[in-house]
């Protein structure tokens, strides 16, 4: 519809801001329950919603004052917001350096002076951000501050230097501090001019109305998202068949939801105080070509590239012809776009980016849309006005090209966000695996998805929102409402019970930003490895990692083990001592993080050997708070079993210990004739030894168990193969091998005359973990192991309390003492087969 | 050339060029050729040096944007400026 044809808009244009009490009222309702649904789903972070109540509780004044007093009062609520997020201190380095940096842009000297300046003002920042020059403020400023200035310095010292009419100083503060950033590392690249010329441009209401209608959306883009992390993701090594891989494609570019959904909120939050800036994302899953993906998705970045870089070369190679300036231009672009990205990364995250699937994606992409590019320019694109009537031909020729670009991304998706070319390759195996109907299910799902969007509907994008048709605009607030009311009802458990308790146990799991199932064995695994640089894509890890300390506790680090040239590799350094902010840290003779034991018990003494990783180590609390000492302890001073006189818990906990390098534990604690051996196994055994039987091979470990190497033999893995490609093919030897350790212990202890038991720890994290609990238990009952289970340990208890910190899940002094209590109760339970006495003279 | 044949001019072109078949009506002086996405940078581009050619200008790469260029009122106003 023809903006000239509109009706006139409820509030009047002619007074800018101006908004009806019933309006507001209406406006403040909607706000109150989009708090609420932002609170029932957690989405972000805990500051996000301390963010939203500031910046909804400022339009309430905002929306009243006079004209003039908006745009400051925006800027006070911006700096508020900062200090909300980041505190006094980092609140206030942040603003100074932002305005020496915006200082720099308006200094009376020449623009290459300027220019100048602020590359170096920018070389000091960036050694600082390297770490090669130290800084006073904390590090989790970075990449906000990053964030903030990276790109819109870029845009704002362009436009300075063509203005007609020069910015206020408030504007140019507002632009760069505006209020949602401060929990955003990723922001869109929001136009200066398009920030300035947006404010209260059109009717307040109906912009406020548009801001909530996208936030909403961007809710629901998010927990779409926690639908796709949660419950679709695999790892590469995991994909073994043709179904499968369409998962990891579909589920892989899916993830970019999380952007989108940011990006709305983002927008919409601004929208709020009357920046009605256009859309930043249209539709970009329905692209029917590479052209119309880039133009599509990311549409700040487009615009932001269009005009700093396209333009500029496109103006200056214009003599060359069209055809000839539009190539070059946009290879110039790409080729920008690439270096941006890796810019980007250093500022977010603090290191280089230089990887050749980056390289190749944007190489390719930037080819498939310069064809594309070429084609139109040949053949033209078809632009209309107004819904065109289409034919049944013209809707299933889109539908087809629609599909048929989506499948295109989702592999150069994949391919650009592989951790590694190989794992890339060995992706497409799964082609040879078992075809099952499951082959059909996205195909199915995203045809459906094509089809639907393919039905024709408006065309023109961005137009005012008081020109837009009163259909549509009741509409947008049906569907609006309707969304914030259903997500608060199904996010309250009574109702979602009500409906099915599947359906409630899936609401329950998305009502929290937790980690997925791949990310938390990721952070798991970056405790042992100290593996900081999470691959590109894993924002969600990264954001954990970034709360950590640079001074976190952190084993390898603090030299608590030693290379044995073993098949264990690693062992704790005996009589090694630590003082660390958490306690000290103590290290036997013998190499266990334990007070001295002598070699052979005495008589009347209960021995037990306790197996584990860091967890059993104590990885976070000192000599002494570790569960197993606790139980000893009390044991010790309760003396609960009739003839037995004093009880030794030994601590063979190492960190990073994987079940196949227990086998080595458990042979050094058989020397110290322990009555007991206690397994203690946290979640996932089954992938962990295949990650570290793979590990052995590619690093040419000697294997001293023929068991071992015969399924190294049988899987066909080598030293030289991928990770992903190792592992997929030990997955099916995952239970085997695991057989094979919990056996070769039970069997072994069993002959000695000791009793094996395995504790089973829960992992103190709301993320999903358990997947392979069921398993080990009952291969650990199949071998003969007393079970003790302490998986509901943490149930109904609030796990910031028992564990370290977010982005070390490891249980705190709290957490070991709940632990040593239930173990304790968990052993006199089993009192007749634990504590036999007549073993206790047996190891006389 | 008066403004109303320069945005005639116009006008013709872009209906010609990128809305073949579209009622000349509903191109009106307001209607948001670039942010409403009927203008991408390849049409923009095409319009740049029809513009040029056309009426003798020079159009600077910063000139192309939503504030010069977006509607057909706004071309006019930026033509004649440059002819001034």
């Amino acid at each position: 519809m023809l903006a000239s044809t509109i009706p006139s808009p409820p509030n009047s244009l002619d007074k800018p801001g101006t908004i009806r009490v019933f309006d507001f009222a209406l406006v403040g309702i909607q706000l109150v329950l989009l708090l609420l649904l932002l609170r029932q789903f957690q989405i972000e972070s805990a500051a996000f919603l301390r963010l939203a109540a500031l910046a909804f509780g400022g339009f309430a004044i905002h929306a009243w004052l006079p004209l003039r007093y908006r745009l400051p009062f925006f800027l006070l609520l911006s700096f508020a917001g900062i200090g909300v997020v980041m505190g006094f201190e980092n609140g206030a380095w942040m603003i100074g350096i932002g305005l020496l940096l915006i200082g720099i842009c308006h200094i009376p000297v020449s623009f290459t002076l300027r220019g100048a300046l602020l590359l170096l003002v920018g070389a000091l920042l960036a050694a600082q951000r390297a770490k090669l020059l130290p800084f006073p403020w904390s590090e989790a400023i970075w990449p906000i501050l990053g964030s903030m200035f990276m790109f819109r310095l870029i845009v704002y010292f362009y436009d300075l230097r063509h203005e007609k009419v020069p910015g206020t100083p408030v504007q140019a503060l507002a632009y760069f501090f505006m209020l949602p950033n401060a929990c955003f590392p990723l922001f869109p690249v929001v136009d200066y001019k398009a920030f300035r010329r947006s404010h209260f441009d059109d009717d307040a209401y109906r912009v406020y109305q548009v801001g909530i209608d996208w936030m909403v959306r961007g809710v629901i883009h998010l927990i779409l998202y926690r639908v796709i992390y949660y419950y679709f993701t695999m790892a590469p090594s995991e994909v073994n068949t043709p179904a499968d891989l369409l998962n990891y494609l579909v589920s892989n570019f899916l993830l970019y939801l999380r952007v989108s959904g940011l990006f709305h909120l983002i927008i919409g939050m601004l929208y709020l105080f009357g920046f009605r800036l256009s859309e930043t994302h249209n539709r970009y899953l329905l692209a029917t070509s590479f052209t119309d993906f880039w133009r599509r998705i990311n549409i700040y970045w487009k615009d932001f590239m269009q005009k700093v870089f396209y333009y500029p070369v496109v103006f200056k190679l214009k003599k060359l012809g069209a055809t000839k300036a539009l190539v070059i231009a946009t290879l110039y672009v790409f080729v920008m776009t690439w270096f941006l990205h890796a810019y980007q990364w250093f500022w977010l995250r603090g290191t280089l980016l230089f990887v050749p699937q980056d390289i190749l994606f944007w190489a390719i992409l930037g080819v498939l849309v310069v064809l594309n590019s070429l084609y139109e320019i040949k053949h033209g694109r078809s632009r209309s006005i107004a819904a065109k009537k289409r034919t049944l031909r013209d809707v299933l020729l889109s539908i087809v090209k629609t599909y048929g670009t989506f499948w295109f991304i989702c592999v150069l998706w994949s391919f650009w966000t592989a951790e590694t070319l190989g794992d890339w390759f060995s992706l497409w195996g799964a082609l040879h695996g078992d075809f099952s109907w499951q082959v059909l299910a996205w195909p199915a799902v995203v045809l459906l998805v094509v089809a639907v969007g393919s039905i024709p509907k408006e065309t023109l994008r961005n137009i005012k929102v008081s020109a837009q048709e009163e259909s549509e605009w009741i509409r947008s607030r049906i569907v609006t409402v309707v969304a914030l009311i259903g997500l608060i009802l199904i996010s309250i458990e009574g109702v979602a019970t009500r409906i099915s308790p599947n359906i409630a146990t899936i609401v329950h799991s998305l009502r929290s930003g937790q980690l997925s199932r791949l990310d938390q064995a990721k952070l798991e695994k970056g405790y042992y490895e100290n593996l900081l640089s999470v691959d590109r894509f894993n924002s969600q890890l990264w954001e954990v990692y970034t709360k950590k300390p640079a001074n976190w506790l952190d084993v390898d680090n603090a030299n608590l083990k030693r290379f044995n040239g073993g098949f264990a590799q690693t062992e704790l350094i005996p009589s090694f001592v630590s003082r660390t902010k958490y306690g000290d840290i103590t290290i036997n003779r013998w190499g266990m993080r334990d007070r001295d034991y002598a070699l052979e018990p005495a008589a009347g003494v209960f021995r037990a050997a306790v197996l584990g990783a860091s967890s059993v180590m104590g990885w976070g609390v000192g000599d002494g708070e570790t569960f197993e000492a606790l139980v000893e302890e009390r044991l010790n001073t309760e003396r609960p079993v009739v003839g037995i006189d004093h009880y030794e818990f030994l601590n063979f906990g190492v960190p990073g210990y994987q079940p196949l390098q227990q086998l080595v534990a458990f042979e050094k604690a058989m020397q110290f004739r322990p009555n007991a051996v206690i397994y203690v196994a946290t979640g996932r055994e089954l992938s962990r030894a295949a990650v570290y039987l793979a590990e052995a091979v590619r690093k040419r470990i000697d294997i001293p168990y023929e068991e071992l190497r015969q399924i190294v033999q049988r899987s066909g893995i080598t030293p030289e193969m991928e990770e992903a490609e190792a592992l997929k093919r030990l997955t099916p030897y995952r239970k085997e091998m695991l057989n094979f350790v919990y056996g070769s212990i039970a069997a072994r202890a069993r002959a000695s005359g000791t009793l094996s038991i395995l504790l089973f720890l829960p992992q103190v994290t709301d993320g999903s973990w358990r997947e392979e609990t069921a398993d080990t238990l009952a291969i650990a009952a199949g071998a003969g192991f007393v079970i003790i289970d302490l998986d509901d340990l943490y149930k109904g208890r609030d796990i910031n309390q028992l564990r370290l910190a977010e982005w070390d899940d490891h249980p705190n002094t709290q957490g070991h003492r709940l632990v040593a209590e239930h173990l304790y109760k968990g052993l006199l339970e089993r009192r007749e087969q634990v504590f036999k006495t007549d073993r206790i003279h047996h190891a006389q | 050339m008066n403004t109303e044949e320069l945005k005639q001019a116009i006008k013709n072109y872009i209906i010609q060029e990128f809305l073949p078949g579209e009622n000349p009506d509903n191109v009106t002086d307001d209607l948001p050729l670039i942010s409403s996405g009927i203008l991408d940078s390849i049409a923009t581009l095409k319009l740049v040096l029809f513009i040029e050619e056309r009426f003798g200008i020079t159009l600077e790469a910063h000139e192309t944007d939503k504030e010069n260029m977006d509607t057909l009122a706004q071309m006019v106003a930026t033509i004649e400026a440059k002819q001034k």
